[in-house]
């Protein structure tokens, strides 16, 4: 099968490829480390930014606050500080200045003295970004404390056991360890990976296709007396092994940046030892097949150079679909989830980086999927060109 | 030596070419003479087997290019409308590439290209990067890998388009020594001190079909002109003589 063609193929594309610096530089080098480097800072931003809401002193802006002197003392005992605000509550919101503020009722001394509910106003934007919610939350819990304080002394005095106001009590058993707390901000980290194979593959895929119709030097390689089966299989094969050692660069990179993930701050831990990374290798190594033939086919049927890096360019954004599905939605992996490609070597990574074990038969149910959706594509991508419309530009 | 039948090809609508046949012969140069757009290249194209005829057969050397392209294709040697270079390799590199895709030795691969390096007067320029070349050192450089691996048949499509003085001479020079070997060489051209110049047999093709053929001798007295820009002007708009003459 390996024939003199297909290896003389192969040899020059990937010695042309290496000659052109800069796209080795683009490509290989960037594409392997943006991914881990993106997903690193990703997720230190989050969690930093989290991290200084929730233990930073609240600042609360409160409207009336004379009308409520009793809730002042005990926000103040909570260490909350107590602001004026200058404009009107909605505007202040509106305009990002805080991300809550509280209004206390003209009557809430009266209902308070009354025993009736006593009326305060929570304006915030529910739709502010991760960070705004924080504060909404803690105010919330703030407010909530005081006032089943203030009602179970209301019952005592009225000799009436607080706890009959209890009907059920929660007690909360969080099964989540440590190492699934921080894999939740890792979930996206497999697409990451993906993302590096897509990009090693792109540049040669598009340019020993559209680019050699470009340069017009394809009919003249065809008219050489070797099948376009052949030629294009050596294409094929270049352009995959790239994708291959971006890959490699990639589970390299992502390694090296695993001792600078906030892990400690969060009270989690994320061990992948060499093995756990080896691993992640096997699973993602036949996606590089799927990804160079992909690459291959949209960039053959592309009539220019340029046209093809618009279209090879959004491909990549398809490992973002399942990545993004399983984020919203976690659900039980079934067979056809492990068989699917991409979306299985998602579920595969993520229970990795969970800690959880990884079955032996669903890494090779993984593998062969894979496998077998990139063979019918490389199949097809290597008898593209078979077609004779397929061979000029014009 | 290629011999077309009858051959005919149509993209769409629009048919290209209709039911040309010529035969090139070894020890000759033939010329497939026509304006832009007349169909030349599209029969170049199947006579060198990178498109399939509908109707018609070529043979080279005897084989039937449609039922067998791969050892038609080994025995022609193509220089064609399209020079594409890879610009990333060296002239040698271009012509070693093509040389092990025609299955050739390395070591054949290295004096072949000596040669060709010599007779075409390529020294200066053959082991540099084909990037920035000029239009005649890549033309040079294609006919070199074109030819690298020394094929009975030569077909070049409008082998001197473009080039100055000096390396068209230099072409003309290389084929006439190529024709004193007993190659059969077959060239489309539109200029017609070109193929005044060079050939021996010329076919006239207008609109995809044959107008007329014949030496230059012959075309001067069947257009009844005493050159042969006038003739084939003549030959092309006289449609009375594509009958007379298929």
């Amino acid at each position: 099968m390996i024939s003199k063609a297909f290896k003389t193929v192969f040899k020059k594309e990937v010695m042309e490829n290496i000659r052109d610096k800069r796209t080795m530089m683009s490509s290989v080098i960037l594409g392997s480390f943006l991914g881990p480097v993106m997903a690193l800072g990703l997720i230190y931003m989050s969690v930093q930014m989290g991290k200084d809401k929730a233990e930073k002193q609240l600042e609360l802006p409160v409207v009336n606050m004379q009308f409520a002197q009793n809730l002042e003392k005990h926000l103040i005992s909570q260490d909350v500080k107590i602001i004026n605000l200058e404009k009107s509550p909605e505007a202040a919101i509106k305009d990002k200045d805080h991300d809550v503020v509280l209004a206390i009722d003209k009557g809430f001394a009266a209902s308070m003295s009354q025993a009736q509910p006593a009326k305060v106003m929570l304006y915030y934007d529910a739709s502010a970004k991760g960070a705004a919610n924080v504060s909404v939350r803690r105010v919330k819990a703030l407010i909530n404390a005081y006032s089943s304080q203030i009602g179970a002394m209301r019952l005592q005095l009225r000799g009436v056991s607080p706890g009959l106001m209890q009907v059920i009590s929660i007690e909360e058993h969080d099964q989540a360890t440590a190492q699934s707390k921080g894999a939740q901000l890792l979930m996206f980290l497999p697409y990451f990976l993906i993302m590096g194979l897509f990009m090693g593959s792109m540049y040669l895929a598009i340019d020993t296709t559209a680019g050699e119709k470009e340069r017009k030097s394809l009919e003249p390689l065809f008219l050489n007396p070797v099948s376009r089966v052949q030629v294009l299989a050596g294409k094929l094969a270049a352009t995959i092994s790239f994708g291959l050692l971006t890959l490699v660069l990639t589970l390299i990179a992502f390694k090296l940046t695993l001792p600078f993930y906030p892990t400690k701050s969060l009270g989690m831990t994320l061990s992948l030892n060499l093995a756990d990374v080896g691993l992640m290798l096997l699973v993602l190594l036949p996606l590089a097949l799927l990804a160079g033939s992909i690459q291959t086919i949209i960039a053959a049927f592309s009539k220019s150079f340029k046209e093809a890096q618009t279209y090879v360019n959004l491909v990549i954004f398809i490992p973002l679909i399942p990545s993004m599905l399983l984020m919203f939605m976690p659900v039980k992996e079934k067979l056809w989830m492990i068989a699917t490609p991409i979306l299985s070597q998602n579920i595969l990574i993520n229970q990795l980086i969970r800690g959880e074990t990884v079955e032996w038969f669903n890494v090779l149910v993984c593998i062969c999927g894979t496998l077998f959706v990139g063979g019918l594509l490389a199949w097809f991508a290597v008898r593209l060109y078979n077609k004779e419309n397929m061979l000029f530009a014009d | 030596m290629i011999t077309a039948e009858h051959i005919s090809k149509s993209f769409g609508d629009v048919q290209a070419v209709k039911d040309v046949s010529l035969v090139a012969e070894d020890g000759k140069i033939t010329a497939l003479l026509g304006a832009n757009g007349a169909g030349k290249t599209t029969s170049m194209r199947m006579i060198y087997a990178l498109i399939t005829p509908e109707t018609g057969v070529v043979t080279v050397d005897g084989i039937n290019s449609t039922d067998n392209p791969v050892a038609a294709r080994a025995r022609m040697g193509v220089l064609p409308d399209a020079r594409g270079l890879y610009l990333r390799l060296t002239a040698l590199e271009n012509m070693a590439y093509f040389g092990r895709l025609q299955g050739m030795s390395e070591a054949d691969i290295k004096s072949r290209s000596e040669e060709l390096v010599s007779r075409l007067g390529m020294e200066k320029f053959a082991n540099r990067q084909t990037d920035g070349f000029s239009q005649g050192q890549r033309v040079k450089v294609a006919i070199a890998r074109a030819l690298l691996h020394d094929p009975q048949n030569i077909l070049l499509d409008e082998p001197t388009n473009g080039l100055d003085v000096m390396s068209t001479r230099a072409i003309r020079e290389f084929l006439r020594e190529e024709k004193a070997r007993g190659k059969c060489i077959l060239f489309s051209s539109h200029v017609m001190q070109e193929v005044s110049a060079v050939c021996d047999e010329i076919t006239v093709i207008d609109a995809g079909a044959v107008k007329a053929k014949g030496t230059e001798a012959e075309l001067l007295r069947l257009s009844g002109q005493d050159n042969l820009e006038d003739a084939f002007v003549s030959l092309v708009t006289t449609s009375t003589l594509s009958g007379a003459n298929p």
